[in-house]
């Protein structure tokens, strides 16, 4: 089953580094990966939670439940938004200093 | 009834001080209604010698409750959630966070199914207390609770319960700033005096005030509080800029600060002191505009 793993980042794409703030990131970057670890599809989206006056981290979350994400790779979440991933049943992992691409293979080679 | 609010952005320039002495001279020959609408950190009380606030009620808000019967996890709630409250996750029904809850009840509105409950919760409370000495004087107070986000609803609740209280003059104090909070209180004022100091933060935050009042439409005027710690030129260019017909100066002296260690408002500590005239001019002054003078 391949598996959507969205990625905290600013302008987004592989190259792009992970972002430090979760619910307040410009983009994610949702990178689908089949059952042997290659890339099906990257797709760029905006967070709502950006530009949010306030509840930031549940927009940014409903974003990923919206897009059918099951793993999202960035910084550790705010509270609000870790209470909304747990409501959402996805599994949060925290990675920083990385760039998407590196965040990937690391996740891949289980490390 | 006449309104009169006591505004000016930046916080210790002194809005309680200039208020609650306002009232006490204004309890003299009217029937007062102080609201303390800096419901962030009320203290009016506290300047007024007064030691136990009473009447207490809840100042509730909207928040929704869902009904699982009828929910069909369409989402639209979580859609139309301005504040990010509810969250529509992949199982089961929409997951509601009370403390983003600002209350607006669109949620309630928009759901096609009819299965948003009506419940509230409780931001804050607000009291009404007579003043124990002087007869014609009562205090409403907000209180938010603590850790609360969402203060204008409770502002909103609190002005109108002052509102319901007061027949002759409600006088009101505002927090600090310029937030959703301080229009809501200077709303349908017949005059505002802006407190500020004069110190290039007071000079900041009475712009923008001003820009505020002038916006709103509303008669303003100005006092300049702790007058002498430094130059009130630019504050004078400033008011000028917002058509501030008027302003005054209430010196920078000891007996304010001692009669703040009292807990006794100046006006009746000190009344000969050049503090309490300089806050008795404003008062006449803003007498005589509200009531049309000539009934002394």
């Amino acid at each position: 089953m391949p598996k959507k793993i969205a990625f905290v980042t600013d302008k987004g794409g592989l190259d792009d580094r992970i972002y430090e703030r979760f619910g307040r990131a410009p983009t994610f970057t949702i990178v689908e990966v089949g059952d042997n670890g290659e890339i099906l599809s990257i797709k760029v989206v905006e967070n709502p939670g950006f530009k949010a006056g306030s509840g930031a981290g549940i927009k940014a979350v409903q974003k990923l439940i919206d897009e059918g994400v099951e793993i999202v790779i960035g910084p550790n979440p705010g509270p609000n938004a870790y209470l909304a991933l747990q409501q959402a049943g996805i599994k949060s992992i925290s990675m920083l200093g990385v760039t998407v691409r590196e965040a990937l293979e690391r996740f891949l080679s289980g490390k | 009834m006449k309104r009169l609010v006591v505004t000016g952005g930046k916080g210790g320039t002194g809005k309680s001080f200039i208020a609650t002495n306002l009232a006490v001279l204004f309890a003299k020959k009217h029937h007062v209604v102080l609201a303390d609408l800096d419901v962030e950190a009320p203290d009016d009380h506290v300047l007024l010698g007064i030691k136990e606030l009473s009447n207490r009620e809840e100042a509730k808000a909207f928040l929704p409750f869902i009904d699982t019967s009828k929910c069909t996890r369409c989402g639209v709630c979580a859609k139309v959630c301005d504040t990010g409250a509810i969250l529509m996750p992949p199982k089961g029904f929409p997951v509601v966070f009370p403390r983003l809850c600002s209350g607006c009840t669109a949620c309630y509105y928009a759901c096609p199914y009819n299965a948003i409950l009506k419940g509230y919760h409780v931001l804050g409370y607000s009291y009404v207390t007579k003043h124990p000495s002087i007869e014609n004087l009562v205090l409403v107070t907000g209180v938010l609770r603590e850790g609360e986000e969402h203060t204008p609803p409770v502002v909103v609740n609190v002005k109108k319960r002052a509102e319901n209280t007061a027949r002759d003059l409600l006088l009101i104090d505002t927090g600090a700033g310029t937030g959703n909070q301080i229009a809501i209180s200077l709303k349908d004022a017949d005059l505002v005096l802006a407190v500020t100091e004069p110190t290039p933060l007071g000079l900041h935050d009475l712009e923008a005030v001003l820009k505020i009042t002038y916006e709103m439409g509303l008669k303003t005027w100005v006092v300049i509080n702790r007058s002498g710690l430094g130059s009130i030129e630019k504050h004078v260019k400033t008011m000028k800029e917002y058509n501030v017909e008027k302003y005054f100066q209430v010196p920078f002296h000891r007996d304010a600060v001692d009669s703040y260690v009292k807990g006794v408002p100046v006006v009746e500590y000190k009344p000969g002191s050049i503090v309490s005239k300089s806050i008795y001019s404003i008062y006449t002054e803003t007498e005589n505009t509200l009531y049309g003078g000539g009934n002394d």
